[in-house]
């Protein structure tokens, strides 16, 4: 039930893309189709899960002063990890998502969720934790790529809606992930903070 | 030296690494809402890029090529960039009060700009000679600068603005960003040299 | 954990350990996957350019001074074409990289895009656009030079992308003189 909880939260009211507004980065950067939204978001799925347990079972014996630090290497390590297993099993995904696969250790959202969570909880909630921050943010990516998609292309994860004439290009361009991104917030923030 | 003014135009204006690249947007968001901090912002992000790409680039081609370990580059460059802020924190305090005074706030936030480790990577990648990555380096902190203080200039105005309730904040200004990035993409195609 | 210098300086040393030695692990374990994966893609590339063959193009690779790759492909010894790995940088994004295959009288047998920065949805669409079947831009089969029809010649340009299309030629023809001088040479 606790761990539910936890999950949910992390999509719904801890959701980095929408209220936490975190890692806008590779949120803008890699959403041009449904696709390449989510596999950016599974990506920072594994790590986050990965980095919050070692940050959390790491706890107790890491000197409070370093602990910045030792968590940004923790992060380094799984994002490299990631890096390198990537390269040897699905090469075309890595060569889309280029340069942010390495710049998953910049992404604000991990180092947030060890400092503020995997640090002072247990490692089982900790992992609970990443899981709903993660599923989260791959969300937000998911629904962002695919509302990019449809406008600019007509289709969606290979499925053609309506004719690519009609489509508005800009929307797959720069401009429409910051548009798109900031016309979803604004959506979210309606139909959550009804106030 | 045509190729220097190229790149400079390019990683300025054409290829501006926050419209069309997509890197350094959390203080693109975060440190826009007057002019005067932008400006700081920007040009403490130059100096830390160029630092920072230097010492990279040495210990790319001098420690990890040779030594045949390029896939802790990620690890490396993250933590001597980290090293490198804390660093120019303490001899800026130290050498430079007036000028610490100015940029100092700004650089704890440097070390997750993405653009910074960004810039050291595709240099890497890319294999750039090192007078030309430091170049680069700059022209790509001042496109930053550029649209950072174009950006905070907008956002005072917009302060004045009637804006629905669910549109405040972070929703327009990213709209604002989307139509910055319109007026950028006129500069895609144009070629020096 | 309280900090003192030994508490610190022990923890950091052990994590750095650590990390060293899982990453050169992982290192061990995906190095030959990952060259593996590089050379499978780089032989798919060069089968879907090529008349069937059954040498390796990779091993006899010939890189000509202005940076081009040529891979030569025999079959029962006798060549049956080349592929090129060309470049233009003159697209409208920059740089873009495409595989060119030519057969021996210099038709071109097929092309695949390798990597490219341009405009999706335009520029983007040289891929279909330069082999789509039975039309006035179908670059297969046709031989030096490349020109597009607003500079005289006889291919249509992408609709709305003409900056890349005259790079695309650009490369081709770039591609189509190396070949013919790797041919011309004894």
């Amino acid at each position: 039930m606790n761990a539910l909880r936890i999950i949910f939260d992390g999509i719904v009211k801890k959701n980095p893309t929408f209220v936490l507004i975190l890692g806008m980065c590779p949120t803008l950067g890699t959403t041009s189709s449904a696709i390449t939204g989510m596999s950016m978001g599974l990506a920072t799925l594994f790590v986050l899960m990965c980095s919050n347990m070692a940050v959390s079972a790491i706890k107790s014996i890491v000197p409070d002063k370093v602990r910045i630090p030792v968590y940004i290497v923790v992060i380094a390590s799984f994002v490299t990890i990631l890096q390198m297993v990537m390269q040897a099993y699905l090469p075309s995904l890595y060569a889309t998502l280029g340069i942010f696969i390495p710049l998953i250790v910049v992404n604000c959202i991990l180092l947030g969720r060890a400092e503020a969570f995997a640090s002072k909880n247990g490692v089982f909630a900790s992992l609970c934790d990443g899981l709903g921050v993660g599923v989260g943010f791959t969300l937000a990516l998911t629904l962002l790529g695919s509302v990019r998609e449809i406008l600019g292309t007509g289709a969606v994860f290979g499925c053609q809606l309506y004719s690519a004439d009609y489509g508005a290009l800009l929307f797959v361009l720069a401009p429409g992930a910051f548009i798109v991104l900031g016309l979803l917030i604004a959506l979210f923030n309606r139909l959550y903070n009804n106030e | 030296m045509l190729e220097y003014i190229a790149v400079i135009f390019s990683a300025i204006l054409v290829n501006n690494i926050v419209f069309s690249q997509f890197l350094g947007i959390c203080p693109f968001i975060g440190v826009s809402k007057n002019l005067e901090s932008a400006f700081g912002m920007g040009m403490a992000v130059t100096f830390v890029m160029a630092v920072a790409t230097a010492a990279t680039w040495l210990l790319q081609h001098y420690v990890l090529v040779p030594l045949g370990i390029v896939y802790v580059q990620t690890i490396t460059f993250i933590l001597v960039i980290a090293v490198l802020v804390q660093m120019l924190e303490i001899m800026m305090k130290k050498i430079s009060p007036s000028l610490y005074a100015a940029l100092g706030v700004f650089l704890p936030l440097i070390t997750t700009n993405c653009a910074v480790l960004g810039v050291a990577i595709i240099v890497a990648q890319k294999d750039f000679g090192f007078v030309y990555s430091i170049v680069y380096a700059i022209a790509t902190a001042l496109g930053f600068a550029l649209a950072l203080t174009i950006f905070a200039g907008i956002r005072t105005q917009l302060a004045l603005a009637d804006v629905p309730r669910s549109m405040r904040g972070v929703p327009i200004a990213l709209i604002v960003a989307g139509i910055l990035a319109m007026a950028f993409m006129g500069f895609a195609g144009i070629k020096i040299g | 954990m309280k900090s003192t210098l030994l508490t610190m300086t022990a923890s950091l040393c052990g994590l750095a350990l650590l990390v060293g030695a899982a990453l050169a692990g992982v290192n061990i374990l995906t190095e030959k996957p990952i060259a593996e994966a590089q050379a499978e893609a780089r032989r798919q590339a060069i089968a879907a350019v090529l008349p069937e063959f059954d040498n390796n193009p990779s091993e006899e690779a010939i890189v000509t001074p202005d940076g081009l790759t040529l891979f030569p492909a025999t079959k029962n010894g006798e060549e049956v074409g080349t592929a090129v790995e060309t470049y233009s940088d003159n697209g409208f994004s920059g740089r873009f990289t495409i595989l060119a295959g030519f057969d021996r009288d210099g038709r071109v047998t097929g092309f695949r895009v390798l990597s490219h920065s341009e405009t999706p949805g335009l520029g983007a669409k040289m891929g279909e656009w330069f082999s789509a079947e039975g039309t006035s831009h179908d670059v297969t089969g046709h031989t030096q030079p490349f020109t597009l029809k607003n500079h005289g010649g006889d291919i249509d340009a992408i609709t709305g992308a003409t900056i890349t299309s005259q790079a695309f030629m650009e490369a081709l023809n770039r591609a189509a003189e190396a070949c013919a001088n790797k041919n011309s040479e004894p």
